[in-house]
């Protein structure tokens, strides 16, 4: 049987590229996003084992009865993606204070709510996967991002101690934190600063959302049965 | 379910669970007997949790509005009991 991955934030982006890759590496996926992107339904024709269930997961109090139903319906998870996230912008002295709290309950919250009701069933299986979508902004500066580097701070502070939490029963936690990749959250890094990040980059590029899929990948299969609470990350060398 | 029903039910969880998770639980584990020295360690207890949630089809830790800690074993079953009751009456 299928092993069932959940995926949030899967309607595109690097969650997009999750998705494809785990279909066809032979999991099955539950994609959770507010919306059924086109690009989901798409590759939901391709794809029988991909399944969709609509989820905001602003709403944080719904979290436990969404856990609920997923068990449900689907079984216990054999891993959770936490990859949904929100990535706004601008000087921490301008933004509104309802930003603020919005990105923290969408970026650090959420995941651990999901962390939550759905580390129970892998509990009960004495194995899973937990991967959390970091960013290089959780370890390195960036104008402008002053919040949402504490939110992905944040993420990488519970993976570890998430990692020992839960290791004797055979679950890994870890990260994977992407550099600069071209999706619609990045959308507004264009011109200059985008050529500035690329010409930085030891190997003269961006990571593709593919790149940083790749390395959820790895973490999920049998040969990473011995990486917990690490942070992977996947940046064309950025950070070097 | 009755009540008595319940009450067998979270026990033999409890040894499932203690087992799963490599426990040695006291004996005999008594409706006095304090949570904390019945031999299943922290993990464990969240393991009797899902386990029960699985089984019972609710957790009432999530649905409390504040957070509650029995102290024993008469404690727990009993929050569980006033769950099932309000379950029960829809």
């Amino acid at each position: 049987m299928r092993k069932l991955v959940v995926v949030s934030g899967a309607s595109r982006g690097l969650g997009l590229a999750i998705c494809r890759q785990l279909l066809q590496t032979g999991y099955a996926v539950l994609a959770l996003a507010r919306t059924h992107s086109q690009d989901l339904q798409q590759l939901q024709q391709q794809q029988p084992a991909l399944h969709f269930m609509a989820a905001d997961l602003a709403e944080l109090a719904e979290i436990p009865a969404l856990c609920s139903r997923i068990v449900k319906a689907f079984g216990r998870p054999y891993a959770l993606i936490n990859n949904a996230a929100v990535g706004y912008d601008g000087v921490l002295a301008t933004m509104h204070n309802s930003e603020i709290g919005s990105l923290l309950n969408i970026n650090v919250q959420a995941p651990i709510l999901l962390s939550k009701y759905l580390l129970r069933p892998m509990l009960l299986n004495q194995s899973g996967r937990i991967v959390n979508i970091s960013s290089i902004i959780a370890r390195t500066g960036f104008n402008g991002l002053s919040v949402y580097a504490a939110s992905k701070a944040a993420l990488e502070g519970f993976s570890k101690s998430l990692a020992r939490e839960v290791g004797k029963a055979g679950i890994t936690v870890n990260c994977v934190a992407p550099g600069y990749m071209q999706t619609e959250m990045t959308s507004s890094l264009q011109g200059d600063k985008l050529e500035s990040i690329k010409r930085r980059s030891p190997l003269g590029r961006l990571a593709t959302p593919d790149d940083a899929a790749a390395a959820v990948l790895y973490l999920l299969s049998e040969q990473a049965g011995a990486v917990t609470g690490t942070v992977i990350t996947v940046d064309a060398g950025s950070t070097a | 379910m009755t009540k008595t029903d319940l009450h067998h039910q979270i026990r033999n969880c409890l040894q499932q669970v203690a087992e799963l998770a490599n426990c040695q639980l006291i004996e005999p584990v008594t409706d006095d007997t304090v949570l904390l020295q019945s031999g299943l360690d922290s993990l464990g207890f969240a393991m009797l949790v899902a386990q029960l949630e699985e089984e019972l089809g609710f957790d009432p830790f999530s649905e409390m509005e504040i957070a509650v800690y029995p102290r024993t074993f008469a404690e727990f079953v009993s929050i569980y009991q006033q769950y099932q009751l309000k379950y029960a009456g829809g």
